[in-house]
């Protein structure tokens, strides 16, 4: 049991990469007659799981940190205060539920601010109407006079 | 917000710590020692989990039995009713990766898992 287990987690790895990234697949929507168990468990890998996927070598670099950055986690600090995620549900949130594209494609903080804003809407704390006239108005005020 | 005034864990862990406000809340001790080999299940893994896909059927040994916690994937959700022991586990690299080299066939790796993932081999 334990080797077809193996064996089957070494194809699941390669089945992996074949669908990465997936906006790049031709034919969206497949019939299900399409989708093997094999390809289910790739396109459904949880994205922060990157572990055995084949990549190029990252090059290691020192990062200054931005005041924005810090910010936004002090915000994510300040929910967990009032209660309304803990720590496990923010990285559901901001590693998991934003899927592959936003999570490998967007600054480290940048998705610990938009999953503070997720879950806000998500719980009630702000409706959607009222984050989307917050930032249009914020928008608004940062645009150069005409 | 009165219905996230919940038992949170901002509450549970001031002036504790967490993991360490889920000290004794495992209901029982840990089922597995220091140095039991164990094969790491492979259940269904949507939506959330922390046990990494590439160590699924592999076998290790505890190297150390580390707290008591929710599992991740009852925490994610903000569940913190049920705890289990954590424990880390080490596996020979060459146990994990087919084609990692003979000449390095000492080194291993150490990663975290809650019991429900561990099985006695």
């Amino acid at each position: 049991m334990s080797s077809s287990t193996r064996d089957q987690v070494m194809r699941h790895l390669k089945a992996v990469v074949e669908i990465q990234p997936p906006v790049q697949q031709t034919g969206k929507a497949p019939y299900a007659s399409d989708i093997t168990h094999e390809l289910f468990r790739a396109y459904t890998r949880t994205p922060h799981d990157v572990g055995g996927e084949v990549d190029v070598p990252v090059e290691w670099t020192e990062e200054e940190a931005e005041a924005w950055g810090y910010r936004a986690y002090v915000t994510t600090e300040c929910l967990a205060w009032r209660g309304v995620w803990c720590a496990e549900e923010r990285r559901r949130m901001q590693n998991v539920d934003m899927g592959t594209t936003q999570y490998l494609g967007l600054p480290y903080y940048g998705r610990w601010l938009l999953s503070a804003a997720r879950v806000m809407v998500d719980k009630d704390i702000v409706t959607l109407t009222e984050l989307i006239n917050k930032i249009d108005e914020v928008k608004k005020r940062h645009e150069p006079a005409r | 917000m009165s219905q996230h005034d919940r038992t949170h864990h901002a509450k549970i862990a001031t002036g504790k710590g967490d993991p360490q406000c889920f000290k004794g809340t495992a209901g029982g001790p840990p089922k597995f020692k220091v140095g039991d080999r164990v094969r790491i299940k492979d259940l269904p893994d949507i939506f959330y989990t922390r046990c990494q896909v590439y160590t699924r059927g592999a076998i290790g040994e505890v190297a150390v039995v580390t707290h008591e916690s929710p599992a991740p994937e009852d925490e994610a959700w903000g569940h913190v009713d049920h705890s289990e022991w954590f424990y880390i586990i080490r596996f020979k690299q060459k146990d994990l990766w087919p084609e990692y080299p003979d000449n390095f066939a000492n080194d291993t790796l150490q990663t975290e898992f809650s019991e429900r993932w561990l099985e006695a081999v």
